[in-house]
C-alpha cells in the first residue's frame, strides 16, 4: 500500500507543471513597449540600445540608471514594435537591433542576471 | 375634506415605508467593481464591436453554449467573422462556433494562422477568487496560461483584446483596437473577482437525497471516485500539495485523446490542442465543479454536453491511459455510480444557484439597493439562477419538491421583475421559497 502511494506521489510530481512562467507568450508580440501588464515598469528594463554585440549575443542597454548587458539565449524572442508607426508588429532577430533603438527587456524569471525572455525593439517603420 | 387628508397622509406614510432607503455611503471597492462591470459588458476597446460580455454574458452564467448562441441576432459581434470581410478567414470558425460554442485561439503563435490554432470553449468566470491561484502563480484560461504580461487575472483582458477584439488580423494597437489602461485592468479584475463564490464549500455536506448523497461518498472516496484528489471540496484546487505544489494545478487527463470528438466529426480543420505553453505540454488546469452542472458543455474543447457524460469520461480509456489517470491508479465506475456522482454535482450546483439568488434578492427585500438599475439587474440575475436550479435538478430527475419551491420562487421573482409596488415583499417570499428548496437538498444546522 505504501509503495502504491509512493508511486502516486512521484507521478504527481512529474505531472505538475514546472514553476517557470504561467503567462501567455504569444500575444506579447502585439503589446507595445512599456505596456505589458504587470511587467512593464516593475520587472522589465526599458531603455535604448547602446551597443549590439553580435558575436557574443548580447546587447548593451542604457537607461537613466546606467548601462546593462543583456544576454540573448536560443529561447529569447525579439519583437519588433512598429505600433507607433501604425504598422503590424513582427518577430525579429538580433540583426534588427540598432544602436539608439528604444527597447524593453523581460528577463527569464524576472532576474536581470538571467538571459532575456523577450526583447521588444521599437521601430519607426 | 377630512377623508382626503387622511388618504393623502396614508399615501405619504405608505410611500415612506416603501421607498428605497437612503443610499449607503460610497464604498470604493464597490465602485471599482461597478466600474469593472461597466467595462466588462460595454467597452469595445475601439475594436470589432465585441465586449468581454460577448463571450461571457451575464444572462448565461458568463459563458456561451450553442443554445445561447442560437438565440443571438445575426449582427451580434460574436459573429463578426460572418459579416466583417477583414475577419472572414482565420479569425473564427463560424460553423464550430454555432454548432459547438467553440472560439478560435492562437495560443501557439500568430505566424501561421491557417494551421496553428486551437478551438476552445468559453470558461465561465465564476468563483475566480478561489480558482486561479496556485503555488506556481496565477492560472487563467483553460490551460493556465491565458494572460500575457505577468500572467495574472488582471492582465487577462489585454490578451483577450488582442486575440478577440481586433478589427483586422494585423492586430495593430491603436489601429485595430486599443489596449486596456492600468485603471481599466484594475476595475476588470475587481469585477471578475466579485463574481460567484467567494469561499470554498466544505465537504461532506449533509445531503438529503439518496442518490446525491451516495454520489458525494463516491466523489470523496480515495478508492472509487477519487474526484477529490484534484477537485478539493469540489472546487478547482488540490486538497493537498502535489510535489510541493498547491492550489490550482495543471494535469494531462487525456481529453484530447477522446475518440469521435464532435468538432472532429464535422470535417472542419481542428488541430490538436497542446495545452499549457508554447509548444504545449498537453496539460490543462483544473476547473471548479461547483459551477459545472449549469455551465456545460464540458472540458476545454466542449467535447461532452452533459454532466453525466463528463463524469463518465473519467471512466473511459482516454482518461485511464492518460498521465493523470495512471497517477491516480485509474478510475472504474459503474453506470449507477456515474449518475450518482453527477447527481451530487447537480445538487451542489443548485445549492450555489440558491445561495446566489438569495444574495441577489436580499437587498431588494430589505430595500437597500441603491438604484432602480441595480434592483432590476439583481432581480433579473436571481431569475436566471433560479431557472438554472430548476433546469439542473429536473435534468437529473432530482428533488421534485425542491423544484416546486424553486418554481414558486421564480414566479415571485418574475412578479418582482415586472412590478414595483410589492417588489420587496415578493423578493422576501422568493427568498423563503429558496430556503425551503435548500432545506430539501441539505440539512441545515
Amino acid at each position: 500500500m505504501i509503495k502504491h502511494w509512493t508511486i502516486i506521489g512521484l507521478l504527481g510530481i512529474l505531472l505538475a507543471v514546472p514553476t517557470a512562467g504561467l503567462a501567455q507568450k504569444t500575444t506579447e508580440l502585439f503589446i507595445p513597449i512599456g505596456q505589458s501588464p504587470g511587467l512593464s515598469g516593475k520587472h522589465t528594463l526599458i531603455g535604448k540600445i547602446a551597443q549590439v554585440n553580435a558575436p557574443d549575443n548580447t546587447l548593451t542597454i542604457a537607461d537613466a540608471t546606467g548601462t546593462y548587458s543583456v544576454s540573448i539565449a536560443s529561447g529569447s524572442r525579439i519583437y519588433l514594435d512598429r505600433s507607433k508607426a501604425g504598422l503590424p508588429n513582427s518577430q525579429g532577430a538580433l540583426t534588427d537591433c540598432n544602436v539608439g533603438d528604444p527597447v524593453e527587456v523581460k528577463f527569464v524569471d524576472n532576474a536581470r542576471s538571467k538571459p532575456a525572455e523577450w526583447i521588444k525593439v521599437q521601430k519607426a517603420r | 375634506m377630512k377623508s382626503l387628508v387622511a388618504v393623502s397622509c396614508g399615501i405619504l406614510m405608505w410611500a415612506a415605508c416603501h421607498l428605497p432607503a437612503p443610499s449607503p455611503p460610497p464604498d470604493p471597492g464597490a465602485e471599482l467593481i461597478e466600474k469593472g462591470r461597466n467595462i466588462f459588458f460595454n467597452e469595445t476597446f475601439a475594436g470589432n464591436g465585441r465586449t468581454c460580455g460577448s463571450c461571457h454574458p451575464a444572462e448565461n452564467n458568463l459563458t456561451i453554449d450553442p443554445a445561447f448562441i442560437a438565440s443571438l441576432p445575426k449582427d451580434n459581434p460574436l459573429f463578426v467573422a460572418e459579416f466583417n470581410p477583414a475577419l472572414k478567414t482565420n479569425f473564427e470558425n463560424p460553423r464550430l462556433m454555432r454548432e459547438f460554442g467553440l472560439i478560435l485561439e492562437n495560443l501557439d503563435g500568430f505566424g501561421d494562422l491557417a494551421n496553428r490554432f486551437t478551438m476552445r470553449g468559453v470558461p465561465h468566470t465564476l468563483g475566480l477568487r478561489i480558482s486561479v491561484t496556485s503555488s506556481d502563480g496565477p492560472r487563467t484560461g483553460w490551460s493556465g496560461d491565458g494572460a500575457p504580461g505577468d500572467g495574472s487575472l488582471r492582465s487577462f483582458a489585454t490578451g483577450a483584446v488582442i486575440q478577440h477584439f481586433t478589427k483586422t488580423l494585423n492586430r495593430i494597437p491603436g489601429v485595430d483596437f486599443r489596449l486596456p489602461t492600468a485603471e481599466e485592468l484594475d476595475a476588470l479584475e475587481a469585477f471578475q473577482l466579485s463574481l460567484g463564490r467567494q469561499n470554498e464549500l466544505v465537504l461532506p455536506l449533509q445531503l438529503r437525497g439518496t442518490v446525491a448523497k451516495r454520489g458525494q461518498e463516491l466523489f470523496l472516496s480515495p478508492t472509487v471516485g477519487k474526484c477529490f484528489r484534484c477537485h478539493g471540496n469540489a472546487g478547482a484546487n488540490v486538497p493537498n500539495p502535489i510535489g510541493g505544489r498547491s492550489g490550482n494545478l495543471n494535469f494531462n487527463t487525456g481529453v484530447e485523446n477522446l475518440p469521435d470528438q464532435p468538432q472532429d466529426l464535422t470535417g472542419e480543420p481542428v488541430p490538436p490542442d497542446d495545452g499549457f505553453g508554447t509548444p504545449g505540454d498537453g496539460t490543462f488546469n483544473t476547473p471548479s465543479l461547483v459551477e459545472a452542472a449549469d455551465t456545460g458543455p464540458f472540458f476545454h474543447n466542449n467535447a461532452i454536453e452533459t454532466i453525466e457524460g463528463a463524469v463518465a469520461f473519467f471512466n473511459g480509456a482516454s482518461f485511464n491511459n492518460s498521465p493523470a489517470g495512471r497517477a491516480v491508479g485509474g478510475i472504474i465506475l459503474d453506470g449507477t455510480q456515474v449518475v450518482e456522482i453527477a447527481a451530487f454535482l447537480r445538487v451542489i450546483n443548485v445549492l450555489e444557484n440558491i445561495r446566489q439568488s438569495i444574495e441577489l434578492l436580499k437587498p431588494v427585500a430589505q430595500r437597500t439597493s441603491s438604484t432602480e438599475e441595480k434592483i432590476r439587474r439583481s432581480v433579473g440575475q436571481a431569475a436566471q439562477e433560479t431557472q438554472d436550479g430548476i433546469r439542473v435538478l429536473s435534468g437529473g430527475g432530482l428533488h421534485p419538491q425542491a423544484v416546486q419551491h424553486l418554481e414558486e420562487a421564480l414566479r415571485l421573482i418574475r412578479k418582482a421583475e415586472h412590478g414595483f409596488l410589492f417588489r420587496s415583499k415578493q423578493a422576501e417570499e422568493a427568498i423563503q421559497q429558496h430556503e425551503k428548496a435548500r432545506a430539501e437538498l441539505v440539512a441545515t444546522s
